[in-house]
């Protein structure tokens, strides 16, 4: 019994030993790290990764998928990612909610192409003739108070529908065919290439295509630091900048280049990223591309404090 | 011999079979489901490009160190309320207060406190460890025979000497029961973790997948997680039995 005892006491002993070398090696830190969804929006960073481009400016960078873009906030401040790209709704709410944080750089905005990608997409036996049919129907988000959601409500808003009578669910992109198919809800807010392959596949048609109505030019997502990260590292956030414009370029202008690098960080089938054009990279960030966002969220009571665009964007 | 060991194997193959041949004939075009070969052809390809197997060792590493250090305490605090009772009963609100909390809804605290990585994944599952560990192994302490603890007396044991040389040998048994419901609780609290915010290991890897629009590599990591907890499993029982001969089956099932 000694000897089990003393067995298992080694066993813990090594395992303990090797999870505080396991920290130690986590809290050891030398390259920058961005954090992304698995979207399109930061193909400038990754274009500036496969391309050299970070390299060539001198700066080590490495890019970390994240699963959900309202957990960037939170990575940011715990130094995990040290640039992230929330999108301007999660930024702006967790800069309200107390969060030190600061854009450094543009990554993607709302153009004529993106805007024509984003429609609600509405089930078979639906029809949606006029924005007041959606009155009473359950509409799917990705992620409520998220960019899709915002902008939906305020095209409810424009055109004299109040919001309350929809009923919004969270309904993930993976799962909104499936959603869809089975009647789980009557429409999905989404965008390309999810629009097609519904399309394609029969399960309804397009009910709305509310950013082409919206007719918008601001951020989508752009890149954001912690105040103090910024501060304290403006060479970096120099050199970041002038790397991103470098690969902005690529992107909005090569997209074989662009689509090998989202699909490699993606981890999506290159056709797939191929099939559909990636949002416009636009790397300058300027403080009052950040007021309609502020006015919209205002309007509808998603911020508590009144934000100050100067502070927000890094000079 | 061979065909009674096939035959729990039947079924679930038919309803494999079944399934393949309802997508294939079906067409059914989908993000979140994929058939069976599909599913096994991806596996295969995630194996062989490594990617399954560096997720499978982030995954474990950061289970069995939560394990460990959970299990230490929930240990340590297990004998220590077991044998005082005075200070299981100062503690038992403290306690109680504090173990429904479910452990993933620490994830908040500890990814603004902790960051991403091995460190936050290990005290969430640490943290879910301790509770089954520190309960049953107090039950097991004072379920100890109590003629035991009078020759611990009658020898003059020292506190520490009663607890290495009677306590702890005569409860293992229970204790190591306590063990295997912790590792399979830190298998799914990891796994937890990291589909919701940890981006390494087996479940950040599915929910990349599910992300990629590939149902078939979600669902081969779905298929390897499981084939992982039903190993664990199996080599924890094997170890019990090896370590304990018939006291295993005896804690088992007290």
């Amino acid at each position: 019994m000694k000897r089990q005892l003393a067995r298992l006491a080694i066993t813990l002993g090594i395992s303990l030993q090797m999870a505080c070398a396991l920290a130690d090696a986590a809290a050891a830190q030398a390259k920058i790290q961005i954090g992304c969804t698995a979207t399109s929006d930061c193909a400038s960073a990754m274009v500036a990764v496969d391309e050299g481009i970070f390299r060539k400016h001198g700066l080590d960078v490495e890019m970390t998928p994240i699963a959900i873009n309202s957990n960037i906030p939170a990575a940011i401040m715990s130094n995990s990612i040290q640039i992230g790209g929330p999108t301007s709704t999660v930024f702006l709410q967790a800069v309200d909610g107390g969060l030190d944080l600061v854009g450094i750089a543009g990554a993607s905005v709302m153009n004529p192409t993106s805007n024509n990608a984003i429609t609600a997409f509405v089930r078979n036996g639906i029809t949606i003739n006029e924005p007041k049919d959606f009155v009473g129907k359950k509409v799917g988000a990705p992620g409520l108070n998220a960019f899709l959601h915002v902008l939906f409500v305020k095209w409810l808003v424009e055109k004299g529908v109040d919001p309350k009578s929809v009923k919004f669910v969270e309904v993930t992109f993976p799962t909104m065919a499936d959603i869809i198919k089975s009647g789980g809800v009557d429409a999905v807010l989404t965008a390309e290439p999810f629009v097609t392959r519904m399309t394609n596949a029969g399960l309804g048609s397009v009910g709305a295509r509310y950013a082409v109505e919206l007719a918008r030019t601001d951020p989508i997502i752009f890149y954001a630091a912690s105040r103090e990260w910024a501060e304290k590292n403006a060479a970096i956030v120099t050199k970041f900048r002038d790397a991103i414009a470098e690969a902005a370029v690529i992107v909005n202008s090569d997209r074989e280049k662009a689509s090998a690098s989202i699909a490699k960080f993606t981890k999506q089938p290159l056709d797939l990223v191929k099939a559909t054009p990636p949002n416009q990279s636009e790397p300058r960030l300027k403080p009052e591309n950040l007021a309609w966002w502020i006015e919209v969220m205002s309007s509808q009571k998603m911020l508590q404090s009144k934000l100050d665009t100067s502070k927000l964007v890094l000079n | 011999m061979s065909l009674e060991r096939t035959k729990p194997l039947l079924l679930p193959l038919a309803a494999l079979l079944v399934f393949e041949l309802w997508i294939r004939l079906a067409h059914l075009q989908s993000d979140s489901l994929a058939p069976p070969s599909a599913v096994l052809a991806a596996l295969v390809a995630a194996l062989a490009d490594l990617s399954i197997p560096i997720a499978t060792r982030d995954t474990l590493l950061a289970a069995f160190a939560g394990l460990a250090i959970g299990s230490v305490i929930g240990l340590a605090l297990g004998i220590a309320f077991g044998i005082s009772r005075v200070l299981d009963r100062l503690m038992e609100v403290t306690i109680e207060a504090i173990r429904p909390i479910p452990s993933i809804a620490l994830l908040p605290i500890a990814l603004i406190a902790l960051g991403f990585g091995y460190r936050m994944e290990i005290v969430i599952v640490a943290f879910a460890c301790v509770w089954p560990m520190l309960i049953l192994s107090r039950t097991a302490v004072r379920g100890i025979e109590p003629r035991l603890m009078e020759v611990s007396r009658a020898l003059r044991l020292t506190p520490v000497q009663r607890i290495i040389k009677i306590i702890i040998p005569a409860a293992l048994p229970r204790i190591f029961v306590a063990f295997r419901l912790s590792a399979g609780i830190a298998l799914i609290v990891a796994v937890t973790v990291e589909i919701a915010i940890n981006p390494l290991g087996l479940g950040a890897g599915i929910m990349l997948a599910q992300q990629a629009l590939r149902p078939d590599l979600m669902l081969a990591y779905l298929v390897w997680i499981g084939a992982i907890g039903y190993g664990l499993n199996l080599v924890l029982i094997v170890v019990q039995h090896r370590l304990f001969g018939r006291a295993a089956t005896a804690g088992a099932g007290s």
